[in-house]
């Protein structure tokens, strides 16, 4: 049985538009099920637990990625599988899995392909995606990726240049498992399951590293971020490696994103957890049909 | 780890240590290892190794096939060939199948052609 847990306010209110097209779809597929609104931040958490309590093996996060975690964070039991219908301002995870609009999303829901993913924890919190800090994490305060219309998106590429221009990089000190250290100056640090770019890899923290980029880069860079919402930098790596657990320290002390929000600042230890959420797809990875 | 082309030109290394970047302790991998920085340690690894030509590195290399462009002070010990290109440096022993040096390249130690089977694969590392 499917529950669908709906933010209201996801991408300024567009839900609400889009409510009636969306259970009639899923009424189509045969994957109708009981939906319930939030009202406020941290319910939907509230709402996916209770549900998993009453017995509902599917959660459908509809919103943006704040939905898709707090849903994510009310979910202990490993064989509940968690479903997302983009509607929101910020839908990172759902490109991630394959999933671009609501219709496709409604699709992939119907044939539930399943993967699963290891948590990554960093420091008391709990994340699925990536984690960056050091340039992106200082841009995100500056500029408004959701900004529509060219115009808009020069000024927010402009600003994003000035920020780039004006940002010192960052001293960092990485402890990686209990192997090795690593020191450098750093623009931009990204942590990532590197199960979520290769479905076919083990699950296993994916430290990308990037030095201060080109212009050339550099604008590519915000051009993307603006227009699409995504975040190539780490593309740019010219330092990477594979880890379990990382210790970071920088100096002067940097903020930390967590899938796209501000959530806590170095020093930080980020691990792997045993701990595992199971995701419908559009990407197959080693999932199944269930 | 999907195989790509990075930002230093790199293709497929699953571990890469950039220019200006200082690692102390061992580096493990199931995957190639590319090194443009500097190391002091071990490297193991039943990929391939390569040093760039800023490599600065400091440490013993167990691995299948390794490239030396920069300069390496410690031994080596490939499954497969070792390489030492015009701007590399290898001041230690070489343990391969086979050992070629590039006009320019320099060499200061022992070398011994070893056959495969009694180089064994580095020791497994356990995540």
């Amino acid at each position: 049985m499917y529950y669908y847990v709906v933010n209201s306010a996801a991408g300024r209110g567009q839900i609400t538009h889009l409510e009636e097209k969306i259970r009639s779809r899923l009424d189509e597929l045969g994957i109708r099920g009981e939906w319930a609104h939030t009202t406020g931040p941290g319910e939907a958490t509230k709402m996916a637990a209770e549900a998993v309590a009453k017995g509902h093996t599917t959660i459908v996060a509809v919103g943006g990625d704040d939905t898709v975690n707090e849903v994510m964070n009310g979910i202990r039991d490993e064989k509940v599988a968690i479903g997302i219908i983009p509607t929101g301002s910020n839908n990172r995870l759902a490109r991630q899995f394959g999933i671009e609009s609501w219709q496709q999303a409604c699709k992939v829901l119907a044939a539930r392909r399943l993967s699963s993913f290891s948590l990554i924890a960093a420091g008391q919190q709990y994340f699925l995606s990536t984690l960056t800090l050091g340039f992106e994490t200082d841009l995100d305060k500056r500029i408004d990726i959701a900004a529509t219309g060219w115009r808009a998106r020069i000024a927010q590429l402009r600003r994003g240049w000035g920020t780039a221009r004006s940002f010192e990089s960052l001293h960092a000190v990485i402890k990686a498992d209990d192997d090795f250290s690593l020191e450098c100056d750093l623009f931009s640090l990204s942590i990532a399951n590197q199960k979520f770019i290769n479905p076919l890899a083990d699950n296993k923290l994916l430290v990308s590293i990037s030095d201060r980029p080109g212009g050339r880069q550099l604008g590519s860079y915000l051009w993307q971020l603006i227009k699409h919402g995504t975040s190539p930098l780490e593309e740019e790596a010219t330092t990477r490696f594979l880890a379990v657990r990382v210790v970071i320290e920088t100096k002067p002390v940097s903020g930390i994103m967590v899938d796209g929000k501000v959530a806590s600042r170095t020093p930080i230890a980020i691990r792997l957890t045993d701990r595992r959420v199971k995701f419908i797809t559009e990407k197959l990875a080693m999932g199944l049909r269930t | 780890m999907a195989r790509r082309t990075d930002a230093l030109g790199v293709t497929g290394a699953d571990t890469i240590i950039g220019p200006g970047v200082v690692v102390t302790g061992n580096l493990y991998s199931e995957g190639d290892i590319f090194i443009d920085g500097e190391v002091t340690g071990d490297i193991k690894t039943v990929g391939d190794v390569t040093l760039g030509v800023n490599a600065v590195i400091k440490a013993n290399i167990a691995a299948l096939n390794v490239v030396v462009g920069g300069t390496l002070t410690g031994n080596i010990l490939a499954q497969g060939e070792a390489s030492i290109t015009e701007s590399g440096q290898v001041h230690g022993d070489v343990g391969s199948a086979g050992l070629s040096i590039a006009n320019g390249g320099q060499f200061e130690g022992r070398s011994r052609v070893i056959s495969a089977p009694q180089l064994g694969l580095p020791e497994d590392h356990e995540d």
